[in-house]
């Protein structure tokens, strides 16, 4: 199991990696400009997730999420500590672009994102879905749609437990529980990441 | 420090462990949570230079709350470092406690301490990188991110599995996430509202540090 023999590809690309990293680094100490200096970070953290992906097995994908999760956890707090810093923290509802396009084509994309993530199902697909979600909230900049979204999640919660059930009482109904599940936690993940779709300039 | 195991819950191949060593990092984190939920911030007070006034400092209770709140999240975070048996887990909750950290500190509106809190945001976003990187390299070198598994092949190979710039690598990246100390002495926040909670940010930053030790000499 221990010091399994690693490719080539795998020292070339980790040395390419580490070579971004210090380009990256050498970039932060150049920048005066605090907002600037915000954005080259979050490059400084994708060029550190290139070092964990170069793994190319589940385990990578299995750290690539919460590290995903992490950076952007880290990023909205930063970016929310320079907003307070700057006293630019909005007041008002964010303002309305009347433009054409953001309220014709939001819906086609969101529909098609909506439909292939419901195709995958499961985590991906949820998140593919909410993507689709929230560029139409993003373009209709519309806040009415809260209750229906909550309902959507209370139903995947109930999916879950209906899918945990039937794992536990009936196990040889097994395929039946995975696609409950595989539809509850895509429900949930769009849920939940749709909100951030809605929550833009709402108290 | 293998021998003195004291507790051992296997989930797999991960497996948390308290040894002698982290038994008394556990229960210094776990009497500052304590402390935290129960103790209230008492009103500093400034006295005018030259004068006979003075003057106290109100903590707004929105402001006490958040504070409270950051500071047990941020010792329960840090319990959660020090039991874990995984060195990615160990990962997350050290880039958690960066976190945490960032919003103790930047719950204070004040234009000094904020600037402080910004400068430390940006130096635990460049620790994650390290941080994970570490990780990453211990995964793809070894196979595995259990500290067990990894110190038991540490004792058959006389311990050279963990590649030392795997173990470097981690060891940056907790420095990053634990630097916080060095931010509030910068901002003199332990003069600030709420300044209690700002223990929790050294205590933290302490067991981290201790944590990272024991795990370096183990692997």
């Amino acid at each position: 199991m221990i010091t399994i023999e690693m490719p080539l590809v795998y020292q070339i690309g980790i040395a390419i990696a580490f070579i971004a990293i210090i380009i990256a680094f050498s970039a932060i100490l150049r920048e005066k400009d605090d907002i600037h200096k915000l954005i080259i970070i979050d490059l400084i953290e994708i060029t550190g997730l290139v070092v964990v992906a170069l793994i190319a097995t589940d385990l990578a994908e299995a750290l690539i999420l919460p590290g995903l999760v992490v950076g952007v956890a880290e990023i909205m707090a930063v970016s929310e500590l320079w907003l307070a810093k700057e006293k630019l923290q909005q007041k008002h509802s964010a303002k309305k672009f009347d433009i054409e396009v953001m309220k014709t084509a939001p819906p086609i994309i969101g529909l098609l994102l909506a439909a292939y993530g419901i195709f995958l199902t499961g985590f991906s697909g949820g998140l593919i879905a909410a993507l689709g979600l929230m560029i139409f909230f993003l373009g209709k900049n519309m806040g009415e749609h809260f209750a229906k979204i909550e309902n959507a999640a209370g139903y995947a919660w109930a999916l879950w437990v209906i899918a945990f059930f039937i794992f536990m009482l009936f196990p040889s109904q097994w395929f039946l529980a995975i696609m409950l599940a595989a539809v509850g936690i895509m429900l949930k993940v769009m849920a939940k990441m749709s909100l951030v779709g809605t929550m833009r300039g709402g108290e | 420090m293998f021998e003195q195991i004291l507790i051992r819950m296997p989930f797999g191949d991960i497996v948390h462990y308290l040894s002698g060593y982290t038994v008394v990092l556990f229960a210094f984190a776990a009497m500052f949570v304590i402390l935290a939920i129960i103790s209230l911030p008492e009103k500093p007070i400034d006295i005018v230079f030259g004068t006979d006034g003075y003057y106290t400092k109100d903590v707004p209770v929105d402001l006490m709350k958040f504070q409270r709140f950051m500071a047990i999240a941020c010792g329960i975070a840090t319990i959660g470092a020090i039991t874990t048996g995984d060195i990615f887990n160990f990962t997350l909750f050290a880039a958690f406690i960066g976190v945490l950290n960032i919003g103790i500190v930047a719950a204070v509106k004040n234009k000094q301490v904020l600037n402080a809190a910004f400068s430390y945001g940006l130096v635990v976003m460049m620790a994650t990188v390290p941080l994970f990187a570490g990780a990453a390299i211990i995964a793809a070198t070894c196979g595995t991110l259990s500290i067990w598994e990894l110190a038991v092949a540490a004792e058959a190979t006389a311990g050279i599995s963990v590649p030392i710039v795997a173990k470097l690598l981690l060891l940056v990246g907790v420095l990053g996430e634990g630097m916080a100390p060095f931010y509030i002495g910068k901002a003199e926040i332990t003069r600030a509202p709420g300044a209690p909670y700002i223990l929790m940010i050294h205590v933290s930053s302490l067991l981290l540090f201790l944590r990272v030790v024991e795990i370096l000499l183990t692997v």
